[in-house]
C-alpha cells in the first residue's frame, strides 16, 4: 500500500449525467468517486473507542462491539455467519463498519434508518447480539474513573446512555477508508480495465454507486440461503426471536431469510430476500460475502453475477448473465481489490490498554452522592 | 406508626379471617397488642396449597415446570435457571448475603426460599409481583437476575421437541407459549411443600413434638417476645410491610459490583433524581406505593423452612438465628449499634425485649421447630435442542 496522507484523488467517474446523490432512486446512478473524511471531536471518538472495545457494554460482560467487528478484519467477522451473544449466535454476516458512518440505512435488511445513534442504542440491547440493560450500563460506567473522567472531557458530563450513544458514533466516524489505490490513482492496468467493466458491461454501478459503493437499497440477487441458520439451533433461535418480534407471518414455517420484507411486509411476500446493497470498500478485509457470508472470495463473488445472481422467483430483474471472459472477471476482481485501502487496525483504531478486571467500589459511598 | 392499615389489603384481611376461622377451634388466639380487640391468627399447621382456578396442578405440568425450572435457556445467555439462584442445596435459596445475580452483575436483595413460596399472596420482598406465574416471569428478565426476554426464550423451547410436545400435552400450545412456562414452574413451585415440621407435629396434637425449651421459647414467641404480632398463620407471617429497623447493607461501602446494582435498582424500581443521587439504602415497599412513610419496609418473611435459608433478612444481613434473635432483643439494633436508614418509619411494634440469656436460647429452640427435613428432588435431565427441518426438507422450499 502507498505511503499515507496521500492528497485525495481526484477520479471522479461520471456514470450517469443525472446522478449527484448518494443515495439516488434506482435507475439514477451517482458517482463513484472518493469519500470525504468526516470531522470528528478527537476526545469524543477517543471514548467511543474505549467503549467500543469494552466487553462490560453486553449484559453478561463476555462481548464487546470488537468481537464480531473486529479491526484486523475490516471491523467485521471472518465468519460466515457472526457470532452474536452467548446463549445464542448470530443469523447474518457481520458487516464491515468502515464507512457506516456515510450510510443512511443499516442492517442488511435495512431495518434502522435513522442514524448512528440510534444504531448503537438497537445493538446494544438487541437480545441476541449484546443484550445489555442500558441502565445497568450506565452505571457500569459510572463505577469506572476512566469512564468518569472521559465522558467529562468529552463534555457529556457524567456516564450516561445518551453519552455511550454519540460516543460511539464519533468514534464510528473515523472508521473512514483511506489509501485505497482507487482513491489515490494507483490503480494497475488490470484495475483501470475492471472499472470500466464495473461501469459498464457488467453494470456493476447500477446499484454499488456513490462515493461509498451503495444504492443505499434493498434488491433481490438471489444470493443461496445459508441453511446453517436454520439447521443450527442457537442461529435459528435467534433467526426466529427476530422474525417474531418484526411481525413476520408464520416463523415457524419460514425456510428463508426475508430480509427487507421486514421494512415493507408486501402480502404477496415479493419483497422477500431482498438485502441492502453494501459497499465495496475494504473487501480484502471482510470476506466472507453477502449477507450470510456464502461466497468465501471476490472471484467467485464475481462468478456469481456473471451468471447472473442465483435463484429466485423475486430476483431482481437487473440480475442477467454478464457473459464476461475470464480475464475480464480476473480485471474486475483487480478493480474491487483496489477499492481497500490501509487497514485500520492500528493504535488510532483500537483501544489497546488493558480494562479493569473488577470495578473499583466508591471510596466513602455513604456520603457521596450518587 | 401502628400496625399499618395502609398496608393491608382487602385480599390480606380476608386471608388472615380465613386462618383464623380455620384454626381458632383448635388453637389459643393472641390478643394483638398493637390495635383494639385485633386478634393475631394463631400458628397453625399447614393448609392445602391454594391453586389459582386457571392453573390448575396436574402431574404433567409439574413434571414440565420442573424440567423449565433447571432450564438455564429460560435466561439470557442461557447460563443460568431458576434453580441457580434458588439452589436446593441453599435451602431453594442462595446463601450469600445478596443472590448471586446474572452473569457480569450482583443482586441486591437476598434470595428467597422457593418452599411453601407459593402460599404467599404477593411475591418478592416488596411483594412486586401478584402470583407466583409472575414472579417467575419477573425472576427470568430481570437485567440482574435472568436477564432473559421473552421472544428468544419463546423461541427457545419451540427448538426443543420434548418440550413443544409436553407444552402441546399440557396447555394445548401448538408452539410453546412462553407465559405457559411461567405457569407450569409456579406449578412445579406449588409441590415444594415443607409441613413435616415439629411445629407442625404439635399443631396436629403431638404434645411430644416440641421439646420443654421449644415450648417455652413457642410461649416467648407468641407472648413477651410478640413475633406473633406479624410472624401468625399458617406460614407465620401477615404477609403485611415493616420497616424493623434493619441497617442497610455492608456490602454496599466495599463493592464496587453491589454499588451498580444500587444505582440501577433506583432506575428500575423508579425513584425520584434526587432520592436516586442521596439515597444509601433499598427502600422496599416504597418503589411500589411511592409514599415516603413505606421507605425501608419489607414484606414479613415466612418462618418455615428457615433453618436452610440462611442468611437473614432482605439484604441478608445475619447469617445466624442468634444475630437475628439479638437484633430483635435490642429492638432492631444490629452488634454495632446501626438499624434502619430511615428510622422516622421503623414500626413502633419493635421494641427492646429484655429477654434472658435463657430465654433467648428457648426461642432459638423454638424457630428450629419450624423447619423438618430438607427437601432434595433429583434434578430433571434436560431435553436438547434440535433443527425444526431436514436439510432436504430446506432443499425442497421454493423460492
Amino acid at each position: 500500500m502507498g505511503p499515507k496522507l496521500i492528497k485525495r484523488g481526484r477520479l471522479m467517474i461520471a456514470v450517469s449525467g443525472l446522478g449527484l446523490a448518494i443515495f439516488a432512486a434506482p435507475g439514477l446512478a451517482a458517482e463513484i468517486g472518493p469519500l470525504p473524511q468526516l470531522k470528528t471531536d478527537p476526545i469524543k471518538a477517543e471514548l467511543g473507542k474505549r467503549l467500543f472495545f469494552d466487553k462490560r457494554l453486553s449484559g453478561d460482560a463476555a462481548i464487546a462491539c470488537a468481537s464480531c467487528h473486529m479491526p484486523e478484519h475490516g471491523f467485521s467477522h471472518p465468519d460466515a455467519l457472526a457470532p452474536g451473544y452467548p446463549g445464542n449466535k448470530h443469523f447474518r454476516n457481520s458487516p464491515s463498519l468502515i464507512n457506516t458512518a456515510h450510510k443512511a440505512i443499516w442492517n442488511h435488511d435495512g431495518r434502522i434508518g435513522t442514524n448512528l445513534n440510534d444504531v448503537t442504542r438497537g445493538m446494544l440491547t438487541e437480545t441476541y447480539l449484546m443484550n445489555m440493560d442500558m441502565r445497568i450500563m450506565q452505571e457500569r460506567a459510572k463505577q469506572d474513573p476512566v469512564y468518569v473522567r472521559m465522558f467529562k472531557e468529552a463534555g457529556y458530563g457524567e456516564p450516561s446512555n445518551g453519552g455511550v450513544r454519540k460516543a460511539i458514533p464519533e468514534y464510528l466516524k473515523t472508521l473512514t477508508s483511506r489509501g485505497a489505490p482507487f482513491d489515490d490513482d494507483k490503480m494497475s492496468h488490470a484495475a483501470k480495465r475492471g472499472m470500466k467493466l464495473f461501469t459498464g458491461k457488467a453494470g456493476c454501478v447500477s446499484c454499488h454507486n456513490g462515493p461509498n459503493f451503495t444504492d443505499g437499497q434493498a434488491h433481490n440477487t438471489g444470493v443461496p440461503e445459508n441453511w446453517e441458520v436454520f439447521l443450527d439451533p442457537m442461529r435459528h433461535q435467534a433467526f426466529l426471536s427476530y422474525a417474531l418480534f418484526m411481525g413476520v407471518e408464520n416463523i415457524y414455517n419460514l425456510k428463508r431469510d426475508p430480509g427487507a420484507h421486514v421494512q415493507t411486509h408486501k402480502a404477496d411476500g415479493s419483497d422477500m430476500g431482498k438485502f441492502m446493497t453494501p459497499g465495496l470498500r475494504e473487501l480484502t478485509y471482510t470476506a466472507p460475502y453477502m449477507h450470510n457470508g456464502m461466497i468465501n472470495t471476490l472471484a467467485e463473488v464475481v462468478e456469481f453475477y456473471n451468471q447472473g445472481g442465483g435463484q429466485d422467483s423475486h430476483k431482481s430483474e437487473l440480475m442477467k448473465p454478464l457473459k464476461l471472459t475470464e480475464s475480464e472477471q480476473s480485471d474486475l476482481v483487480e478493480f474491487l481489490q483496489a477499492l481497500s485501502g490501509e487497514p485500520l487496525s492500528g493504535k488510532e483504531f483500537v483501544w489497546d490498554q488493558p480494562f479493569p478486571a473488577e470495578y473499583e467500589a466508591i471510596a466513602n459511598w455513604r456520603k457521596v452522592r450518587n | 406508626m401502628n400496625k399499618s392499615i395502609r398496608n393491608s389489603t382487602a385480599a390480606g384481611i380476608a386471608l388472615a379471617i380465613t386462618m383464623v376461622c380455620a384454626s381458632a377451634s383448635e388453637n389459643m388466639t393472641v390478643v394483638s397488642q398493637s390495635g383494639e380487640g385485633v386478634v393475631n391468627p394463631p400458628l397453625a399447621p399447614l393448609p392445602q396449597m391454594p391453586v389459582p382456578p386457571d392453573n390448575k396442578t396436574t402431574p404433567e405440568k409439574v413434571e414440565l415446570g420442573k424440567m423449565l425450572f433447571f432450564d438455564p435457556r429460560l435466561g439470557g445467555d442461557a447460563s443460568i435457571s431458576c434453580a441457580s439462584c434458588h439452589d436446593q442445596a441453599q435451602g431453594w435459596a442462595w446463601s450469600e448475603d445478596f443472590s448471586r445475580g446474572y452473569p457480569g452483575t450482583v443482586h441486591w436483595r437476598n434470595s428467597q426460599t422457593i418452599v411453601n413460596s407459593q402460599y404467599l399472596q404477593k411475591q418478592f420482598w416488596a411483594g412486586s409481583a401478584s402470583s407466583g406465574e409472575s414472579q417467575a416471569r419477573s425472576a427470568a428478565r430481570g437485567g440482574v437476575a435472568g436477564n432473559g426476554e421473552s421472544d428468544l426464550m419463546e423461541v427457545r423451547m419451540a427448538l426443543i421437541p420434548e418440550y413443544k410436545k409436553r407444552f402441546n400435552e399440557v396447555f394445548g400450545d401448538e408452539w410453546p407459549l412462553i407465559k405457559n412456562a411461567w405457569r407450569a414452574i409456579s406449578a412445579f413451585e406449588r409441590t415444594l411443600i415443607a409441613d413435616n415440621t415439629p411445629l407442625d407435629a404439635f399443631l396436629r396434637g403431638d404434645n411430644s413434638a416440641l421439646s420443654p425449651e421449644q415450648k417455652r421459647g413457642k410461649k416467648l414467641f407468641e407472648g413477651k417476645a410478640n413475633c406473633i404480632e406479624c410472624h401468625n398463620g399458617p406460614l407465620a407471617t401477615d404477609e403485611r410491610y415493616y420497616n424493623i429497623g434493619v441497617p442497610t447493607a455492608a456490602r454496599w461501602d466495599e463493592d464496587g459490583l453491589a454499588q451498580i446494582t444500587f444505582r440501577f435498582e433506583q432506575y428500575a424500581k423508579g425513584s425520584t433524581e434526587e432520592m436516586y443521587r442521596s439515597i444509601k439504602d433499598d427502600a422496599g415497599f416504597y418503589y411500589r406505593s411511592k409514599n415516603k412513610w413505606d421507605k425501608g419496609k419489607f414484606r414479613t418473611p415466612p418462618l418455615r423452612y428457615i433453618a436452610y435459608t440462611a442468611p437473614y433478612m432482605h439484604n441478608g444481613a445475619f447469617y445466624t438465628l442468634e444475630e437475628v434473635i439479638d437484633f430483635y432483643d435490642r429492638g432492631g439494633i444490629d452488634e454495632e449499634g446501626n438499624t434502619t436508614s430511615f428510622p422516622k418509619n421503623k414500626t413502633d411494634l419493635i421494641k427492646p425485649l429484655k429477654l434472658s440469656d435463657q430465654e433467648k436460647e428457648d426461642l432459638l429452640a423454638f424457630l428450629e421447630a419450624f423447619s423438618g427435613d430438607e427437601i432434595e428432588i433429583e434434578k430433571p435431565e434436560l431435553p436438547d435442542y434440535a433443527p425444526l427441518f431436514t436439510k432436504a426438507e430446506l432443499l425442497e422450499a421454493e423460492k
